[in-house]
């Protein structure tokens, strides 16, 4: 027997047998795809109707305009669950309902295509993309929507690895360290403007609980809105890949009552620069005490690109030292920080920050003979060593 | 006559290994293309184990914030640069010329300087691992991080040499790929009974051509403001930071399609043959290839949603328009399946996972389209689940698809199915495990390239998840790397045409000979080995 009988009308004209086999393709869909399409339905009724839906979900929008995108997200991902539950049944379906039996070498019809089947799978694709995207558009416009008349505006710069937060009308200003990263305090229900600028390269400002982001741009300045819903910290982070310490460019949005705010705003303004805690050397650490009698050792350290110009410095003990500390990165802010033995020790000294291009001298009381680490408590990869002998 | 001459230098004896190294056969390069890309795909894989251990808990275990960023750049750098590009770009050469009953391909010479470029263009980026630190930037490598001040080790500058080298060949390689499938097509064979893969490889080649010459243009551009004091992409000196972003995704973006429209092309072989079907709607097929490559170059500006600098409305339409042909492929390869005869090789199961998985591929990249939605999830690790469910779903599976369809006729011999089938199985659990969580993750709020999070972020779990997951993918090459072993010294010898193939390399020798035909069967469709077979069947029982 010729197992390939059934199969072959156009073996001799493979071009001609392809208008023929179509009709037969379309009549055999029913059965399967039918029961397929079911199946996918039921499991997106499980997973889209149950209200316990915790797959897949963005965190509880914080804001206004973050309320709009959810509402865009719930779209997006229906239709993208639909789509992925029927295709993937399809596929699954397929793959197991025509497998090759063992033994079977009976050659399938040759269906080539159908033409009707591809405008359809087509056109009904596109209706799809052209919805979702027309939403997409209206939501854009909400959540993009710039205020003529905000509430509060805040110029937010970053800079590496740092965020800083100044509210212009209010006179206050608020800079991140490492150890304490800042937090952008907000009243709640009122509109509130965003205005980003980069002081080095690219940086990305991003609330998660607010469903937004928006990159911190040198050259240019990015502006938002956003109307906090609710009190509460929201954290947040760089999301442009910044350099060494990207990962730690945290800060938080704090929501607070309008009275809160109003109190916090009177606290912040009485203590000018809150963050770069210009710490006096604590006098208890230097192991000699006082030693102001003699004339103060001068020694001096500038700042370029990022980097200290001297890996090493050495001081003699026991005596006052007078640190001439020269910023030379225009717009970037710089410190010096003592650390005894290592840049994981105890500080025993630190500097103001001053942002470039600036000078500083420090006092920085008398040392113990030692080995000391230096370090710019902004830029912790800046590091030299002290000897102090 | 001269032709007496000319016989005895061609056949002169040669050393196997000086033979490997001056070969111009398109065979032999095409195995060397997929040899070395594979040992790139070990190192970018290793590297990517790094990353993910380091990511496992947070708290800095294993290396410093120094070297995690050169980890995950190199990672990147070298899995789509000098492993799925050339990769493909290896099937290319081995099955094209083949495929449209050409002798070689059209320049053979440029070809071997083609694949020799990358072999130097890999070694000169990982220079940088032991000069003082690779590229350290992401394998976007944005301005002005990327510039001296802020990036000054000589690992960035030996990235951009490396890179503009291997846009060098893949523009000689586009060219070389064109000239062969237009102008060396065995008579018979019209544009449309151009094997589906010979058409991806075709549509590539244009992206290339098109595109590669773009970023070349950036990439001196950034060399000049890093080494000689330029400033395109410097705002400090007038230049623009953005506009960086703007030529690197006008080719980074139809690199996409260049990764993933050859992967395409040899599922579309794959599935035919398994379910003893022609591929359904070969033309709409073509068509959709074209559209894609069309489409691809008007989409770029979707990387940059939240730079506030490009006009959102046309680049959100034309991102959710290329998802259209992307389905047309999709329902065209299930109805290829429909009513077959399904064979469960490992080459289709790869081609499966190729389907199931690059299907979350494109619905996780039509979130992004939407640009309120971008904004959520843009550079979260939202988008590394996108790109490794295109790249790794898509791209890897069907590598391994390909490798497994092809090994027989590169070799004589037939991989192990049953070691393939284990493979498939463990990375396939693995993939899902990686990557899966990843989408929660950037839901959560966890940024991309981050060497650390907070204990208190609520990350760790899911880390955990996708490490155990990325170890996982890891085992799964084991069984591969065993199997290669162990069937070049002994595996299973096989006819000519072991799956009973549609297309002409299934019609020569395994491997081929030199120059590949002593004679081919007549070609009337897209299938002519199909053809040939089942007219001599039809005779011999008297049809």
């Amino acid at each position: 027997m010729c197992p390939l009988r059934p199969a072959l009308p156009g073996a001799e004209d493979p071009e001609r047998s392809r208008g023929l086999v179509m009709t037969r393709f379309s009549k055999g869909i029913p059965q399967g795809a039918v029961i397929v399409a079911l199946g996918a339905l039921a499991m997106l009724l499980v997973a889209a109707c149950g209200t316990g839906v915790t797959v897949l979900q963005p965190p509880a929008p914080a804001t206004e305009q973050g309320k709009a995108t959810d509402w865009l997200y719930q779209v997006v991902f229906i239709v993208a669950a639909v789509i992925f539950f029927l295709v993937e049944a399809l596929i699954v379906f397929a793959a197991v309902r025509y497998r090759r039996r063992k033994g079977d070498d009976t050659l399938p019809p040759q269906i080539h295509g159908n033409n009707v089947l591809e405008v359809i799978w087509t056109a009904i694709p596109v209706a799809i993309v052209a919805i979702v995207f027309f939403i997409s558009w209206q939501t854009l416009n909400t959540v993009d929507a710039v205020s003529a008349d905000p509430k509060l505006k805040v110029e937010v710069t970053g800079f590496q690895w740092q965020w800083q937060f100044t509210y212009p009308d209010q006179g206050v200003t608020i800079v991140g360290l490492p150890d304490k990263a800042p937090e952008l305090v907000v009243p709640v229900g009122e509109t509130v403007q965003v205005s980003l600028q980069s002081r080095d390269v690219i940086h990305g400002f991003y609330v998660p609980a607010f469903l937004f982001k928006r990159d911190v741009i040198p050259g240019k300045t990015n502006v938002f809105d956003f109307t906090p819903t609710e009190v509460g910290t929201f954290s947040g982070q760089c999301t442009q890949f910044c350099g060494l310490l990207h990962s730690q460019m945290r800060f938080s949005v704090v929501v607070k009552s309008q009275a809160d705010f109003d109190a916090w705003v009177t606290q912040a303004k009485a203590t000018p620069t809150p963050a770069p805690t210009p710490t006096p050397g604590p006098s208890a650490s230097a192991g000699g005490g006082g030693g102001t009698g003699g004339q103060p050792a001068a020694v001096s350290l500038s700042a370029q690109n990022i980097a200290f110009d001297q890996a090493a410095l050495s001081a003699p003990a026991g005596t006052a030292i007078q640190l001439t500390f020269v910023n030379n990165d225009n717009g970037i802010p710089h410190n010096v920080v003592i650390h005894r033995d290592s840049p994981t020790g105890e500080a025993v000294f630190t500097g103001d920050i001053i942002t470039g291009v600036a000078t500083k001298v420090y006092d920085v009381p008398a040392l113990a003979a030692g080995t000391y680490a230096y370090v710019c408590a902004v830029h912790p990869n800046m590091t030299g060593t002290l000897t102090v002998k | 006559m001269a032709t007496t001459v000319l016989t005895p230098t061609a056949t002169r004896a040669r050393s196997g290994l000086y033979d490997w190294l001056t070969t111009t056969d398109h065979k032999k390069i095409g195995i060397l293309y997929l040899g070395s890309s594979f040992i790139f795909f070990l190192v970018g894989g290793v590297l990517a184990l790094a990353v993910r251990a380091e990511l496992a808990q947070p708290g800095l275990q294993f290396m410093g914030e120094a070297a995690y960023n050169q980890f995950f750049t190199m990672h990147a750098s070298v899995m789509l640069f000098l492993f799925v590009i050339p990769m493909l770009a290896g099937f290319g050469n081995y099955v094209v010329p083949l495929m449209i009953g050409a002798p070689d391909m059209a320049f053979p010479r440029i070809n071997a300087l083609s694949f020799w470029l990358l072999p130097l263009a890999g070694t000169i980026m990982m220079l940088g691992f032991v000069l003082g630190g690779s590229a350290a930037e992401g394998w976007t490598s944005y301005s002005p991080l990327a510039n001296a001040k802020y990036s000054p080790g000589v690992g960035t500058d030996l990235w951009i040499v490396g890179l503009i080298l291997i846009g060098t060949s893949s523009i000689l390689g586009g060219i070389n790929f064109l000239v062969t499938i237009f102008k060396m097509r065995a008579p018979g064979m019209t544009m449309f009974r151009l094997p589906i893969l010979a058409w991806t490889v075709l549509v590539t080649s244009v992206l290339v051509i098109l595109g590669t010459p773009v970023l070349t243009s950036a990439l001196i551009m950034l060399f000049i403001d890093r080494n000689y004091g330029g400033s395109f992409f410097d705002p400090a000196g007038g230049g623009n930071a953005v506009l960086w972003q703007n030529v690197f995704w006008f080719y980074s973006h139809p690199a996409v399609y260049i990764m993933v429209l050859p992967a395409m092309g040899i599922v579309s072989e794959i599935i035919p043959v398994f379910s003893r079907k022609p591929l359904f709607g070969y033309k709409a097929f073509v068509f959709a290839t074209a559209t894609i490559g069309a489409l691809g170059f008007s989409v770029w500006a979707h990387h940059m949603f939240t730079t506030g600098s490009v006009y959102l409305p046309f680049f959100s339409f034309m991102t959710f328009l290329i998802a259209v042909p992307t389905g047309v492929k999709m329902f065209n390869w299930i109805a290829t399946m429909w009513k077959g005869s399904i064979q469960f090789s490992a080459a289709m199961l790869f081609a499966l996972g190729f389907l199931t998985m690059f299907l979350i591929g494109g619905l996780n990249g039509a979130f992004s389209a939407s640009v309120p939605v971008d904004f959520a999830i843009h550079d979260t690790y939202w988008i590394v689940a996108h790109i490794h469910y295109v790249l790794f779903g898509g791209s890897v599976f069907a590598i391994f698809g390909g490798l497994f369809y092809w090994f027989p006729k590169m070799f004589g011999v037939k991989l192990n199915e049953t070691l393939g089938k284990i493979q498939f199985v463990v990375m396939f659990v693995g993939f899902n495990m990686t990557f899966f969580p990843m989408h929660e993750l950037g839901l959560m709020g966890m940024p991309r390239r981050i060497a650390d999070y907070s204990p208190m972020a609520g990350w760790n779990d899911l880390n955990l998840v996708a490490t155990i997951g990325g170890f996982l993918i890891a085992a799964s090459v084991l069984p591969f790397l065993w199997n290669v072993f162990i069937s070049l010294r002994g595996g299973e010898r096989v006819g000519d045409d072991p799956w009973e193939g549609n297309t002409l390399e299934w019609a020569t020798t395994s491997p081929p000979p030199p120059y590949n035909f002593d004679r081919l069967p007549e070609i009337r469709s897209e299938r002519p080995v199909f053809d040939q077979r089942h007219r001599l069947a039809g005779r011999a029982t008297g049809h």
